[in-house]
């Protein structure tokens, strides 16, 4: 692996397109985490569901994930710390596919909890996989555009 | 490569970013999550009176969180009690109670019992409980007779 290798100039296309996939997500974010820092009582319920984390951990949780949306969609939108913020969103986002996962294969039909935190809200499984997996894909995409496209030199 | 060590310390940093907002925030509104604290328990355990539910005694007895105590005389107890309950008949107490104490300490609940509903026994055995110190001390009213009709586990003898 090459220490620090110099950056090359992307491509006009490429810049459009990271800008746009970048404020997608941070739009994304901003959305997701309204509600749940609202109803954080709520979230705790739907996150209780999933069925996923030690009982003890849920009210913590239910606390501080909404805000790192948050603070993501913040870094996002002003385009700062942006290794961090892109890494940490394709993370959450990977996480959050493979939580719907998991519990669609143990037969669990729970409410999804992504933009909303209302109970009823839960829905077609099936139909939150597709779509978290093109969110999956963008924060993928946006994290090669924005940090390893970035760096890599010049004819490689 | 740096851009391994930069995509760690801004990921600390916004993850670090998110936590105190969160918990400040949480700390600050009216509706603020408990972040610490037990489970939650199906017992209901009456903060504002002595007398516990047969349900709530039998859940924590099954769990272990309950120790029971029958206030009923010596002859009474040996003929039957609750399993595992002890003996400490009212007139004993200052006897018995320092043999026990250790026993009573850390429990969720500590029950009296006697039988039927208007015996004074276990109201009294706990007022005497309670003046000791005893935390979290109950009255099964009607106890003997609720936990027999239930066909709950009992066992005679001292």
């Amino acid at each position: 692996m090459r220490r620090d290798a110099p950056s090359r100039p992307p491509a006009r296309a490429e810049v459009w397109l990271f800008t746009a996939l970048r404020l997608f997500l941070a739009g994304l974010f901003a959305y997701a985490s309204l509600d749940k820092i609202a109803h954080p009582d709520q979230f705790a319920a739907i996150l209780r569901d999933y069925r996923l984390l030690p009982q003890a951990a849920v009210p913590f949780t239910a606390v501080v994930l909404p805000w790192l949306e948050a603070v993501l969609a913040l870094a996002l939108a002003l385009g700062k710390w942006r290794e961090g913020a892109l890494f940490l969103s394709a993370a959450l986002l990977a996480v959050f596919w493979a939580s719907l996962a998991v519990n669609m294969s143990r037969g669990l039909d729970v409410s999804c909890g992504c933009f909303s935190t209302a109970k009823d809200s839960g829905g077609n499984m099936a139909w939150y996989l597709v779509r978290d997996g093109f969110f999956v894909l963008a924060g993928l995409a946006a994290w090669h555009l924005g940090v390893w496209r970035r760096r890599r030199p010049p004819g490689g | 490569m740096l851009v391994i060590r930069k995509t760690l310390m801004q990921s600390f940093f916004l993850v670090a970013m998110a936590v105190v907002a969160g918990l400040a925030v949480n700390a600050l509104r009216p509706d603020g999550l408990p972040l610490a604290g037990a489970a939650p328990s199906a017992v209901t355990l009456p903060a504002d009176k002595t007398d516990i539910a047969l349900k709530d005694a039998v859940v924590l007895s099954l769990s272990k969180r309950a120790v029971f105590l029958d206030a009923r005389t010596g002859f009474e107890f040996a003929d039957g009690h609750i399993q595992g309950a002890v003996s400490v008949p009212v007139d004993d107490f200052e006897r018995i109670f320092p043999g026990i104490e250790k026993d009573l300490a850390g429990k969720d609940a500590v029950i009296a019992y006697c039988d039927g509903e208007h015996c004074p026994l276990s109201g009294e055995l706990a007022g005497k409980l309670a003046a000791r110190g005893v935390k979290n001390v109950y009255v099964l009213k009607n106890g003997w007779t609720l936990w027999n009709n239930e066909g709950l586990p009992v066992e005679k003898g001292q």
